[in-house]
C-alpha cells in the first residue's frame, strides 16, 4: 500500500525561539551555541547569521570571525523542549504515528489521516500554517511517499519551504543529485562508488542491485533501493532507547589522570541517575575517550548483569580507563561513559551477594531524592568534583 | 660470573620461574630472569610484580655473580639443545654467553640491580601444611574464582584459619566453593587473606600430591610458599571478603542423592542443546526421578531422566549447567548429595558423607 509520510523540520529552531522572544534581534544575525573561550560549538544559526557560512557544529570562534556582529547566546534546552512539545502537539491532530528525530525534526505517517484531513499536500500546509500561528515559528515541510524522499522534500526550498514529491517524478529529481546526499554514503562509501565511476544517484541507478551489493555488501542494497527512490522504512513513534550515555568536552585538554578519573567519575554518575529516571539498567559499558590529536577511542565491557548502581558503572568505567587504555596517554580533549545492552536476558543468574549491590542501590536512591529536591549540587560523593 | 650445568638441570627450573614472566612489559627488566650464582647453586627469579618465584639449583664451582636474562630466549635455547647437553653460562661486561657442544649464543643483559628486588616477609605468622593437603584446598576450590570482576576481591582465593582448621574459599558472585583441612600448626590463629587468582594458578602448579611439608609465611601484604629448592611469593589483595557463611544454606529440606558418574553423563548430554550464553539447565524432581531439561533459542530440546534417591515435594529449579557440573566434577565420592529449599534459593552440593568440601549454586530464573 502507498503511504504518505511529512517530515516536518523546523528553520534554525534554537534560533528562532530565541529570536520570538527577543523580537528586538529580529533581523540580525543570531548564533545560539557555546562560548568561544570554553570551545563551544555553534548548535543553531539564524538565517541572517547562515549568509556569512556560519554552521551549526562549527566551533563559535570560528563562527565569530566569519560574522563578527553575531549575538552569541547560551542554549536554554530545557525551554526549546517545552516548546518542542508544543510543536508535537500540533502534528498530534493529524496522526498518532509521529517519530521525534530531534527537538525539531519528526516524521509523520499520515496514510491513514487522508479521508479525515484530505490530500496529504493539505495536512501538511495546515500543520505549517498552525504551526507559524500557534507558535510564531517557521517549519519546512516535506510531503512524500517515504521517509527518505520526505526528508529529502523538506529540505528542497528551506527555509519556509513546502515540497510535495510528486511519485511520477521521483526519477527526474534525484538522478542528478550527488550520492552523498543517500542516507548512510559517508565520505567512505562515496569513495567506493567514486572507484566504480558513481558521483550522481542517476548513476547509482543504472547499476544493477547485485553488483552494488557486491562492491558495498549489504548497505549496498539499501543504498540501491534509495536511489531508487524506495524506503520501506516504517515510521516509528517511540524511539526504544538503546543506550544512555554522557560526555564531555573539556575547555582546556587535561592530562591528569587523577582529575580524568573525577571526570569519569562524574559522567557515571550523570549517567546512573538518567538511567533510574528512565527505569532502565543495561549490561555493557563504553567509555569513550578523544585525544588532543583528535583520534577517538571506545573500549566497552560487559557485566554479567544488567545495572543501574553507580558505583558499578563508575568503577568499570574507572577499569575501562586503567586496564584498556596504554598509559600514558595524549591529553584527554573529551570524555565520555555510556551503558547500553537493556535487553533482559531471556534467563536470568541469581546472585549469593546481594547485600553490597543493595547498599548502593539505596544510597543511589537516597541521592537521587535529595538532588531532586535540593538540586544535583545538593550532594556530592567524596572524592568527585565539585 | 660463570657456571657450568646440565640442559636437564636447568630445564625444570627455568620454565617454572619461566612461567610467570608476562609477554608483554611495561618495565623491560620484567621480561627477564634474574640469575643469581652462588659457589654451590644458582638461583633463578622470575616475577610479575605480583607473583615472584624462584627456583635453586645446585651446581659446582661456580664463580658468583647476579645477572638478569631475556626470558624467553634462555628458556628456547635450553630447550633447543640436544638431550644431556652441557650448558656453560658466562657473563663478560654486558654480555651472556652460552657454550655447549659447537653452539655459541652470545645474550643482552640487564643488570641485576634494575630487577625488582624481593620483599622480605617481616612480621610473618607461618606454618607447615602437606604440599598435598594445600594442593587439594586449591584444587578443589580455585574454579570457583571469579576473573576480572569488577568486585576485585572476588578474583582470588579467601585463606582463612580458624581454630586449627585451614579452609579456602572461592566465589564468582553466582556460586561458591569451600574446602576445609585440619591444619593444628596454625594454633589459634585467625585470619583471613585473599591470593590473587594469577597466585593461585601459579601455586597450583607447583604444588604436587606428596605429603612433604612445605612452609607458609603470611603477612598483611604476602604469602610465601616453600618448596623444596622453588619459593613462592604472591601478593595478596587488598580488600574485604563477602560474609560467605550467610549464603552457604543451612536447613534446606529437599534432598537428593544421586550416581555421581550417572548425573555427570546426564548433565553433559543435556548441557549439549543448552543456550550458549546462558546455559541454562531446569531440574525437575519428584519421588526418587530427576528430569533434566534443556531448551535452547533455535527451538531444540533435550532430556534426561535419572533414578535418584528422593523423597519429598515436587520441585522445578532452574542452573547454569556449567556450574552444576563443575561442582560434580570437583566431587570424589560415587554419591553426591544435592540439598534444595525451594526454586529462588541456592542449593548445596557435595559428596556424601563429605563434610569437607562444599558448593553452593544459586538457581536461574528460566
Amino acid at each position: 500500500m502507498s503511504r504518505v509520510i511529512l517530515h516536518v523540520d523546523m528553520d534554525a529552531f534554537f534560533a528562532s525561539v530565541e529570536v520570538r522572544e527577543r523580537p528586538e534581534l529580529r533581523g540580525r544575525p543570531v548564533i545560539v551555541g557555546g562560548t568561544p573561550e570554553g570551545r563551544g560549538v555553534v548548535a543553531a544559526a539564524s538565517y541572517e547569521a547562515r549568509r556569512f557560512g556560519v554552521h551549526s557544529a562549527m566551533p563559535t570562534a570560528t563562527a565569530l570571525r566569519l560574522c563578527p556582529k553575531a549575538v552569541v547566546l547560551p542554549p536554554r534546552h530545557g525551554f526549546y523542549s517545552q516548546v518542542s512539545r508544543g510543536i508535537h502537539a500540533v502534528f498530534e491532530r493529524y496522526t498518532p504515528l509521529v517519530e521525534p528525530l530531534s527537538l525539531d525534526e519528526a516524521f509523520l505517517d499520515v496514510t491513514g489521516s487522508l479521508r479525515l484531513f484530505g490530500s496529504a499536500a493539505a495536512i501538511g500546509r495546515r500543520i505549517k500554517g498552525e504551526i507559524l500561528e500557534e507558535l510564531d515559528l517557521v517549519a519546512s515541510v516535506g510531503v512524500a511517499p517515504n521517509k527518505f524522499l520526505a526528508k529529502l522534500a523538506s529540505d528542497m526550498n528551506k527555509p519556509d519551504g513546502f515540497f510535495h514529491f510528486d511519485p511520477n517524478r521521483i526519477a527526474e529529481i534525484l538522478d542528478p543529485m550527488p550520492v552523498t546526499r543517500l542516507w548512510g554514503v559517508g565520505p567512505a562509501t562515496a569513495r567506493q562508488l567514486e572507484r566504480l565511476g558513481i558521483r550522481t544517484v542517476g548513476q547509482l541507478r543504472h547499476y544493477s542491485q547485485r553488483l552494488i551489493a557486491r562492491h558495498l555488501g549489504r548497505g549496498g542494497e539499501h543504498l540501491w533501493e534509495l536511489a531508487h527512490g524506495i524506503d520501506e522504512r516504517p515510521v516509528i513513534c517511540e524511539q526504544e532507547t538503546k543506550s544512555v550515555s554522557n560526555e564531555t568536552t573539556f575547555a582546556r585538554d587535561i592530562h591528569d589522570p587523577n582529575s580524568l578519573r573525577i571526570w569519569l567519575s562524574e559522567l557515571a554518575e550523570q549517567v546512573a541517575w538518567r538511567l533510574r529516571r528512565q527505569e532502565l539498567a543495561g549490561r555493557t559499558v563504553t567509555l569513550k575517550v578523544r585525544f588532543r590529536d583528535f583520534t577517538t577511542v571506545t573500549r566497552s565491557l560487559s557485566l554479567p548483569e544488567v545495572t543501574d548502581v553507580t558505583s558499578e558503572i563508575r568503577d568499570t568505567a574507572l577499569r575501562l580507563y586503567e586496564e584498556r587504555l596504554d598509559h600514558p596517554h595524549l591529553p584527554v580533549r573529551l570524555l565520555g561513559v555510556g551503558v547500553s545492552g537493556f535487553d533482559a536476558p531471556s534467563a536470568c543468574q541469581q546472585s549469593l551477594f546481594n547485600e553490597t549491590r543493595a547498599r548502593s542501590s539505596r544510597v543511589d536512591s537516597i541521592v537521587d531524592q535529595i538532588r531532586s529536591r535540593f538540586g544535583s549540587d545538593a550532594m556530592h560523593r567524596g572524592g568527585s568534583r565539585r | 660470573m660463570r657456571f657450568t650445568i646440565s640442559r636437564e638441570a636447568l630445564l625444570r627450573p627455568l620454565q617454572v620461574v619461566g612461567g610467570v614472566v608476562e609477554k608483554r612489559q611495561t618495565l623491560p627488566v620484567l621480561s627477564n630472569i634474574l640469575v643469581n650464582a652462588e659457589p654451590d647453586r644458582v638461583t633463578l627469579t622470575g616475577t610479575d610484580l605480583e607473583v615472584e618465584l624462584t627456583a635453586a639449583v645446585p651446581v659446582i664451582g661456580a664463580d658468583t655473580g647476579d645477572i638478569t636474562l631475556p626470558a624467553r630466549k634462555f628458556m628456547d635455547i635450553c630447550k633447543a639443545l640436544p638431550e644431556g647437553a652441557e650448558i656453560d653460562i658466562t657473563v663478560d661486561g654486558e654480555k651472556a654467553r652460552f657454550r655447549s657442544g659447537k653452539s655459541r649464543f652470545t645474550l643482552a643483559t640487564l643488570p641485576a640491580a634494575e630487577f625488582p628486588a624481593t620483599e622480605a616477609i617481616a612480621g610473618a605468622f607461618e606454618f607447615e601444611i602437606p604440599q598435598g593437603e594445600l594442593r587439594h584446598l586449591i584444587e578443589k576450590t580455585q574454579f570457583c574464582m571469579a576473573n576480572q570482576d569488577v568486585r576485585y576481591y572476588l578474583n582470588g582465593l579467601l585463606l582463612e584459619f580458624n581454630a586449627g582448621s585451614l579452609r579456602t574459599v572461592a566465589t564468582d558472585g553466582h556460586r561458591l566453593a569451600l574446602s576445609d583441612r585440619i591444619a593444628e600448626q596454625t594454633g589459634t590463629e585467625q585470619r583471613q587473606v585473599i591470593i590473587p587468582r594469577k597466585g593461585v594458578m601459579e601455586l597450583f602448579r607447583l604444588l604436587v600430591d606428596s605429603k612433604e611439608l612445605c612452609r607458609v609465611q603470611l603477612n598483611t601484604n604476602h604469602i610465601k610458599v616453600e618448596l623444596p629448592n622453588i619459593g613462592f611469593t604472591s601478593k595478596l589483595v587488598d580488600g574485604r571478603f563477602p560474609d560467605y557463611e550467610r549464603v552457604v544454606p543451612k536447613g534446606g529440606d529437599k534432598i537428593v542423592t544421586a550416581d555421581r558418574e550417572s548425573l555427570r553423563q546426564a548433565l553433559v548430554r543435556a548441557a549439549i542443546l543448552s543456550n550458549e550464553k546462558y546455559r541454562g539447565i531446569r531440574l525437575e524432581l519428584s519421588n526418587d526421578q530427576l528430569r533434566a531439561v534443556v531448551n535452547n533459542p533455535e527451538q531444540e530440546e533435550a532430556e534426561e531422566e535419572l533414578d535418584v534417591d528422593y523423597q519429598g515435594e515436587e520441585l522445578e529449579i532452574g542452573f547454569n549447567v556449567a556450574y552444576l557440573l563443575e561442582a560434580i566434577n570437583a566431587i570424589d565420592e560415587e554419591q553426591v548429595e544435592i540439598t534444595l529449599s525451594d526454586a529462588n534459593s541456592s542449593c548445596l552440593v557435595r559428596g556424601l558423607g563429605n563434610e569437607g568440601s562444599r558448593y553452593v549454586v544459586m538457581p536461574m530464573r528460566l
